[in-house]
């Protein structure tokens, strides 16, 4: 999609009286970083970027925004919030819209189209970051590097980040505004995270998430990151009743992991972000997509295809699968 | 004080002489680098930059057991912290911070958990050779070689490394390895030196400092919170990773008829961090939160205790999953001054 | 497995179908193994899986939870719920690296004192099978 496009398209949504601000990605500080922006002087559209970089799912900020009480006479802002998604972004949008957590007149959803994006990580092992800023872009199959005056040519399956490797909606599902042309969705391949697990044996299995549960350091960027998990009182902080305990220890930590994968049955939208953003490199996404495929395979539901679909959780059929029930 | 030199065929040896404390060293576990303790000839990997958790869980252990109780009795289990511990390979920075908390942790009450294992813990380090990408210690009165907080200072030279040792810890620890190191020539020296200079070179990002602890409190109102934590997550990850931060939350947990009082870290960043019981939050946005952490570190530390508690090492810049850079609010900062 | 592990199961029964027929097992005389220790519910489907982790951190062997029939909810639909949340509990927990036989769910109404001792025969000895649940039990920790 054009760049100049973007920006022009974007300083227009801006400059609307309705909207308050919009929601982007800008150029980061170094290497291949890349920052959320919010844009509220229609001037600063020209820093938003969108490049195979862009992976930060944006939708969380429509629910992290607080509500602290305002100061007597002042009203609260009722305008509307404008936001960039791509295709598994806009997944989390529709989720929410079918919660009712956030209002359709409260948001502009800007659709971009995606053709997928770099692993950070994947990416930096094969060319160091260096404090110079460093573009990508789209280049046909694969990605062009463009750093110190140089071109790098990058093939597609170097560095294309796993969740994209298994996406099946690079284009946005729901949108107010649509970027660009869509993009040809190509073939998920299998899910090579899930499936490696399930060919262990039960305490093979074990012994695998023991260790990852044991090097988490219950920073909660996982909750916080996720667009889905935003309760403003999660049940897993709460000392009152004290179902988890604080300390960190793998036996909390496996219960939170847990109880996070299962409030997220059917809800998440497969973005990938909470185990983009783990310190401790933990897979979480394997939780979570292998709770997903049992959700599609099963029950034949897909969350966040349609805003007016019923919860997941908060529905039935009567003919819902009941093999194992003794 | 001596400075000594210890050939690293030697390493195993003199790591044998050590037998009886615990030794912990940047080892791989899994895929990742992190402080272990060492087990029988496991040799340490000294090859690095940093870390991604910092060693401060040596004498600040994320959960640690204040003192254990049973139903049914009056007595309180409390634990002994006798062990003695040996920290190798830990960066300036990492132990310049920990002289830095040490400052809180003596202030108004003596944490006697944290003064008890910090008395029985010798810190070896290990001069930097290759900073990392966002590593700006110089500005904050660090460097590749600095010496605060470390007892015995460790330079790798190639075949051998240069033991100096700081304090009375490192000393002893010279003395009991005695004949396995080799007196340190001149030239010994002069390496470390181009080594360093080298080190420094290689650090690209810096703050000027000066003026920000008093204009900060001024600031309280700028604009510049509001942007800088527009896109912050508000989980805890730059400070479970920074070496400097320090706050704890204190829990009881029961286990059947057995309890136990814990601390554990906590995060000034986290939501429920101010709130009080009533249900008000003065801190509830994530604004406040951030404009807090920045006055905390290069301020208010500042008016207490005359040190800016930060070190440069640059972990929270790396792992910052939104990309908020301390180095860029600082400027930011600056700007407004 | 030695024959004296007797696991220990945590049973989560619903007010008005599974817990009267417990009830009518017990008034029925009815011989079943003791294992089970049952807290009551109002209904299956308020039964959260924190209830199920926290039983196993706690010491539990098994977890069974036991409902009205689908159709017969007291509340009308709150089975229905319980069974598409706690299945896909069963698999989360399955994939995590715990024993399948350690979670059951069961219908029992309440005039199925037979079945409510089948179903408790069946979870002791899935779980005895399975043997004494390590996982991630809490322990005393260490200092």
């Amino acid at each position: 999609m054009d760049l100049e496009q973007l920006r022009k398209i974007a300083a227009e949504v801006v400059a609307r009286e309705d909207v308050n601000y919009l929601i982007g990605w800008k150029q980061g500080t170094y290497g291949y970083r890349v920052a959320p922006v919010f844009i509220e002087d229609p001037a600063d559209a020209s820093e938003l970027i969108f490049s195979p970089l862009c992976t930060a799912n944006l939708a969380t900020y429509l629910t992290l925004v607080e509500k602290p009480p305002l100061p007597r006479g002042q009203e609260p802002d009722t305008r509307k919030v404008a936001l960039m998604v791509k295709g598994c972004d806009s997944r989390a949008v529709a989720q929410l819209l079918v919660e009712k957590g956030i209002n359709r007149e409260g948001v502009v959803i800007i659709g971009c189209p995606c053709p997928g994006m770099v692993d950070h990580s994947l990416l930096a092992e094969k060319y160091p970051e260096t404090e110079d800023l460093a573009e990508i872009k789209w280049d046909g199959e694969g990605f062009l590097l463009l750093r110190d005056g140089e071109e790098v040519k990058l093939d597609r399956y170097e560095v294309l980040a796993e969740k994209c490797r298994l996406c099946r909606y690079p284009n946005p599902l729901v949108s107010d505004i649509l970027l660009g042309e869509e993009v040809e969705p190509w073939e998920p391949e299998e899910d090579s995270g899930v499936t490696e697990i399930e060919d262990k044996d039960i305490e093979g299995r074990w012994a695998y998430w023991e260790e990852q549960f044991a090097n988490c350091v219950r920073c909660y960027s996982c909750r916080n990151v996720c667009p889905l998990c935003y309760c403003e009182d999660c049940i897993l902080d709460r000392l009152n009743p004290d179902w988890i305990n604080r300390s960190v220890n793998f036996s909390e930590n496996t219960a939170f992991h847990i109880a996070r994968a299962f409030h997220l049955a059917g809800r998440c939208s497969e973005c990938g972000e909470c185990e983009r953003v783990c310190p401790a490199n933990i897979p979480l996404g394997r939780l979570n997509r292998k709770l997903a495929r049992e959700v599609r395979d099963k029950y034949g539901f897909e969350p966040g295809l349609d805003p007016e679909a019923e919860p997941f959780q908060a529905s039935y059929k009567p003919d819902d699968p009941e093999d194992f029930i003794l | 004080m001596s400075a000594m030199l210890l050939n690293k065929e030697k390493w195993a040896e003199f790591v044998g002489k050590l037998a009886g404390k615990t030794i912990w060293a940047p080892r791989t576990d899994g895929e990742e680098l992190r402080f272990l303790p060492l087990e029988n000839g496991e040799v340490p990997e000294f090859d690095y930059n940093n870390t991604r958790v910092p060693p401060k869980q040596a004498v600040f252990p994320q959960t640690e057991t204040m003192f254990r109780f049973q139903l049914g009795t009056e007595e309180l289990e409390q634990p002994q912290l006798e062990e003695e511990m040996i920290v190798f390979g830990i960066r300036p920075c990492d132990a310049r911070a920990m002289a830095i908390v040490d400052n809180l942790f003596k202030w108004d009450v003596e944490d006697p958990y944290y003064l008890k294992r910090r008395e029985k813990t010798t810190l070896v380090g290990l001069t930097c050779s290759d900073p990392g990408l966002n590593c700006f210690c110089p500005s904050l009165g660090g460097g590749p070689a600095s010496t605060e907080g470390l007892d015995l200072l460790m330079t790798d030279l190639g075949d051998s490394y240069l033991m100096e040792a700081l304090t009375e810890k490192g000393e002893t620890l010279v003395a009991e390895t005695k004949d396995l190191l080799d007196k340190a020539g001149t030239d010994a020296q002069k390496n470390k030196d181009t080594l360093v200079k080298e080190a420094e070179k290689k650090i690209n990002r810096s703050i000027d400092t000066a003026g920000i602890p008093e204009g900060l409190p001024g600031l309280w109102d700028h604009l510049l919170w509001r942007n800088v934590s527009a896109s912050c997550l508000g989980c805890g990850t730059c400070t479970y990773l920074c070496p400097t931060c320090h706050c704890f939350d204190i829990q009881d947990e029961t286990e059947g008829f057995e309890a136990r009082r814990c601390r554990m870290w906590d995060s000034c960043m986290f939501a429920e961090y101010t709130m009080h019981a009533s249900g008000h939050n003065p801190r509830a946005t994530r604004q406040e939160r951030t404009r807090n952490r920045i006055n905390h570190k290069y301020s208010y530390y500042v008016d207490k205790f005359d040190t800016i508690a930060c070190v440069g090492c640059g972990r929270c810049i790396n792992l910052c999953p939104v990309n908020i850079d301390i180095v860029d609010i600082l400027k930011q900062v600056k700007e407004a001054l | 497995m030695s024959d004296n592990f007797n696991p220990n199961i945590v049973a989560f029964l619903c007010n008005w179908c599974s817990y009267a027929g417990a009830d009518l097992a017990g008034t029925s005389r009815v011989q079943y193994p003791a294992n089970v220790q049952i807290i009551r519910v109002m209904c299956s489907g308020r039964v959260n899986p924190l209830y199920v982790m926290n039983a196993l951190q706690q010491g539990a062997d098994g977890v069974l939870v036991s409902g009205c029939h689908p159709g017969d909810c007291h509340y009308m639909e709150g089975n229905y719920y319980a069974r598409r949340r706690l299945g896909m509990l069963k698999d989360l927990m399955e994939f995590i690296g715990v024993d399948p036989r350690r979670f059951n769910m069961s219908w029992v109404s309440a005039s199925e004192g037979h079945k409510w001792k089948e179903v408790v025969e069946k979870s002791v000895e899935d779980a005895r099978e399975a043997g004494p649940f390590e996982g991630f039990r809490r322990r005393q920790i260490d200092w």
